[in-house]
C-alpha cells in the first residue's frame, strides 16, 4: 500500500533540500506547515503526518548487534525513522512514540558523513542498508531517494547499498546505473502471515514480481526470513514461500538470504498486546535471551533454522544463508558449523559482496 | 481561604447520593464508632450548600456516616457557599484527607479519577500523584484510574489491602468473570504478588493460544484436581498448579527441562554435586554446584565429577543442551 501523508510538517531550514522540493514537486496541493523546529512528538492522527527535518546527529552507525550473537557487521545509513506499513510485530512501535514518519533531509549532510566514513577506512567493505528504522522504499514514490543514493554507491568501489523493503515501489529502479552496487531485499513470509502481521505491506507475489523485475535490471537481490514466524502450519507456509521465491527469480542472482526468528525487547511485547489484540504472533512460547530480548527456545530457533537451511539449500546448493543475531551453539546445531570456521560472518558476507558484483556495463 | 460558616444540619439534609466529593472507600473503623459513640462528633464535617436545598459532602463522610448510623441529628456543621467551585470543594476533600492519613489505593483511584475530570493530565499527575505517594507517571496515573470499575469483592479486598493493587491492575482489561476467577482462586491458594501477577499473565497467554477464556482455565479438571486436594497444604498445591500452568504454557522448555532432568539422573552425579544449565538451555554457561563437609570430600566428589565428565552421556548432554 502506498504511502501518501496527509500533511507534510517541514523544517524550514531543510527547505531548500532536494528531497523537499521534490516532494513538493511530487504532491502539489498537500498541505504544509512550515516550522522551526518539528518536536520530538509532533501530533499527527494515526502517523498521518509526513515530518521533514533536519538530522543534527551521526547518519551513519553500526547495527546495534550485541556480544552474546554473531554480528554481520552492518552499518545503517539512517535517513529516516518509523513506517506506515504497521507489521504487528515491527520493532519501532517500541523505539518511537510518535506515529509519524520523519524524513532526515539534509541529505548533503548524510553523503559527506558518509563519504568521510568510506574514505576512513578504504580497504574495508561497507555493506550499508537504509532499512533499520523505516523501509527502504518506503518514500521512494514521493522523495525518490534512490536517485541519490544508487548512483553514489555506484561509484564505491568497496561499499555495497543494502535497500530492504516489504515494498514493491521500485520502477524508479529501472534506470538507474548501478554497478551492481546496490542490493534490492525483501523480507519475506508466508502470504497468510502477510495477511495476518504485515497487513499494510506488499503481498509476497508483489515482492516476488518487483524482485524478478530488479533481478531484469541486473541488480543483485536479497531475502531476509525475518521474522520467521512460528504458528501451526509454519512448515507448509514456508515451503510454498521457497518454491514461490525460486520460480519467480535465478537463484543465482541471490546474494544472500538471512534467517531471524521473531525477536523484540520486553517492552514491545505489551505494546503488541494493545496494539494488536488479535494478533497470535504472542502465542509462541517466548524466553528471554542472553540480549535480554524475548526469543523462541532455543529448540524451535534451531529446527526452523534448520528447516529453511535444508529447503533452501535443497533447491540451489549455492546459497549464502545467515542467521541474524545467533549464538555459535545455535549456528552448528542447525547448520552444522559456525561462522568462524568460515572466517566469521562479517568475512563471510563481504567475500559474498565481492565475489558477485556485476560488471559495471550493467 | 474557604468562606464557611457553621450550621445545625438535619441529617435528612445531608445529599447521600451526591458522592461527587467521596474520596473515602472501606468500612467505618470501628474506633472512629466508639469516638462518637463516647464523646460525640469531636471534628465538624464540611457540607457545601447545594441549589437543590440539601447540602454535599465535603470531608466527615465516615463521621457523617457514624452519625447517620447511631442516629444522631442535627449535628453541627461547617457549610460551603453554593459558589465554590466543584474543583476548590474536591480538592478540599482530597487534602483533608491526606492530612489526617494515608489512603488506600482504592481511596487514590477515587482521588485521581474525579480530579481528571477537573485537571489535564500533566497537572493531575504532577500535583496529586506525589501527595498519594505515587510516582508521578501518566502509565501509573492510567493503571489507578482502573482500578475504580473493578468488582466490589475485588475493591474490598485492595482497600483491605489483602489484594494488592498491581493484580487489580492485571486484571482490569480482562471480563468480569474472568476477573472474579482470578480473584477467587487467588483469595484461596497462597501466591506473592509477583507470582499471581505472572499467572494472570500465563492463564491469559494460555487461553488466547488455545480459545479458552482464563475463567475456563482456572475451572479446568486439571486446575481444579489440585485446587480441591484439601489433603495437602495450601502452599502445596499452589506450587503444583503454578507449575502446572507453566509447563501448559511453556511446553518446550517444560519438555526440555523434564529431559535434562532425566539424563542427569541418569548420570549418576554424586550426591551434594549438582548440574545447572544456562538459563533456558542457551548460551555457554553451564555450572556444577557442590556441597561439601572438607577438602577431603570435595576432592572426593571432583575426582568422581571428573570420571563422569569423560563418560559419553555427560557429554551428550551437554552437547545437546
Ligand atoms: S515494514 Fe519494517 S519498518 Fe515497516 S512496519 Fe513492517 S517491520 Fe516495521
Amino acid at each position: 500500500m502506498m504511502y501518501f501523508p496527509q500533511r507534510l510538517v517541514i523544517e524550514k531550514e531543510v527547505g531548500d533540500s532536494p528531497l523537499v522540493k521534490r516532494i513538493l514537486a511530487t504532491s502539489p496541493g498537500l498541505p504544509v506547515d512550515w516550522v522551526d523546529r518539528v518536536p520530538e512528538n509532533a501530533d499527527g492522527e494515526n502517523g498521518s503526518f509526513l515530518e521533514i527535518v533536519k538530522f543534527r546527529g551521526r547518519f551513519i552507525k553500526p547495527c546495534p548487534g550485541t556480544r552474546f550473537y554473531n554480528c554481520c557487521g552492518y552499518q545503517i545509513l539512517n535517513l529516516g525513522i518509523q513506517c506506515s506499513l504497521g507489521c504487528t510485530y515491527c520493532i519501532l512501535q517500541a523505539y518511537f512514540t510518535s506515529p509519524n514518519v520523519r524524513l532526515f533531509a539534509n541529505l548533503d549532510d548524510a553523503i559527506q558523513q558518509l563519504t568521510e566514513h568510506l574514505n576512513d577506512s578504504p580497504d574495508h567493505i561497507h555493506r550499508i542498508g537504509t532499512g533499520e528504522f523505516t523501509d527502504s522504499l518506503l518514500l521512494d514514490p514521493l522523495i525518490h531517494l534512490s536517485e541519490h543514493l544508487v548512483p553514489f554507491f555506484a561509484a564505491q568501489p568497496r561499499a555495497i547499498l543494502e535497500l530492504k523493503t516489504k515494498t514493491a515501489q521500485v520502477d524508479l529502479l529501472e534506470k538507474m546505473d548501478h554497478r551492481g552496487q546496490t542490493i534490492v531485499a525483501w523480507s519475506l513470509n508466508p502470504s497468510e502471515v502477510i495477511a495476518r502481521e504485515e497487513a499494510g505491506a506488499a503481498t509476497l507475489e508483489e515482492r516476488l514480481g518487483a524482485a524478478k523485475r530488479c533481478q531484469g535490471w541486473g541488480y543483485r537481490v536479497a531475502f531476509h526470513f525475518d521474522p520467521l514466524l512460528a504458528y501451526p502450519g509454519w512448515r507448509k507456509g514456508y515451503q510454498e514461500v521457497v518454491e514461490r521465491l525460486f520460480s519467480a527469480v535465478d537463484p543465482g542472482g541471490i546474494v544472500w538470504i538471512s534467517l531471524g526468528t521473531l525477536r523484540f525487547m520486553p517492552t514491545l511485547k505489551t505494546v503488541i498486546q494493545q496494539r494488536y489484540p488479535n494478533t497470535s504472533i504472542l502465542d509462541e512460547e517466548f524466553v528471554p535471551g542472553l540480549d535480554g530480548k524475548l526469543r523462541y527456545f532455543r529448540d524451535l530457533r534451531v529446527e526452523m533454522y534448520a528447516y529453511l537451511n535444508e529447503l533452501l539449500l535443497g533447491i540451489h546448493k549455492d546459497l549464502c544463508i545467515y542467521l541474524c543475531m545467533e549464538s555459535d551453539d545455535v549456528w552448528r546445531e542447525a547448520f552444522g558449523y559456525t561462522p568462524v570456521e568460515r572466517g566469521g560472518l562479517s568475512a563471510m558476507l563481504d567475500r559474498r559482496a565481492l565475489s558477485s558484483f556485476v560488471p559495471a556495463s550493467i | 481561604m474557604l468562606d464557611k460558616e457553621s450550621y445545625s444540619i438535619q441529617l435528612d439534609e445531608v445529599d447521600w447520593n451526591d458522592t461527587s466529593c467521596l474520596i473515602t472507600y472501606g468500612p467505618l473503623p470501628d474506633k472512629l464508632i466508639l469516638s462518637i459513640q463516647t464523646v460525640g462528633l469531636i471534628h465538624k464535617p464540611l457540607l457545601q450548600r447545594k441549589s437543590d436545598g440539601l447540602f454535599r459532602i465535603i470531608c466527615g463522610s465516615r463521621r457523617l456516616a457514624v452519625c447517620r448510623q447511631l442516629g444522631l441529628s442535627p449535628l453541627s456543621c461547617e457549610v460551603l457557599s453554593i459558589s465554590t467551585s466543584p474543583v476548590t470543594s474536591l480538592r478540599t476533600a482530597i487534602y483533608d484527607n491526606i492530612a489526617q492519613r494515608v489512603l488506600n489505593p482504592v481511596e487514590k483511584s477515587l482521588v485521581l479519577t474525579k480530579m481528571a475530570k477537573h485537571l489535564n493530565q500533566p497537572q493531575l499527575v504532577q500535583e496529586f500523584m506525589p501527595l498519594l505517594d505515587l510516582e508521578p507517571s501518566d502509565t501509573l496515573c492510567s493503571r489507578y484510574v482502573q482500578l475504580l470499575p473493578l468488582e466490589a469483592p475485588i475493591l474490598d479486598a485492595i482497600a483491605e489491602g489483602t489484594l494488592h493493587e498491581r493484580i487489580g491492575f492485571v486484571l482490569s482489561p480482562l471480563e468480569r468473570g474472568d476477573r472474579l476467577a482470578f480473584f477467587n482462586f487467588f483469595q484461596e491458594l497462597p501466591f506473592s504478588v509477583s507470582v499471581q501477577e505472572e499467572l494472570v499473565e500465563t492463564v491469559v497467554e494460555i487461553g488466547q493460544r488455545d480459545n479458552f477464556t482464563p475463567r475456563q482455565i482456572l475451572d479446568s479438571a486439571e486446575v481444579n484436581d489440585l485446587r480441591r486436594a484439601h489433603k495437602r497444604p495450601a502452599r502445596q498445591r499452589a506450587q503444583q498448579i503454578r507449575k502446572q500452568l507453566q509447563a501448559r504454557r511453556t511446553p518446550r522448555l517444560t519438555a526440555r527441562q523434564e529431559r535434562f532432568a532425566r539424563e542427569t539422573k541418569d548420570l549418576g552425579l554424586p550426591p551434594g554435586v549438582r548440574l545447572i544449565p544456562p538459563p533456558y538451555f542457551e548460551g555457554p554457561k553451564w555450572s556444577l554446584e557442590f556441597t561439601f563437609a572438607g577438602a577431603e570430600e570435595l576432592a572426593i566428589r571432583l575426582r568422581s565429577v571428573a570420571r563422569l565428565a569423560e563418560q559419553a552421556k555427560f557429554q551428550r548432554i551437554m552437547e545437546r543442551e
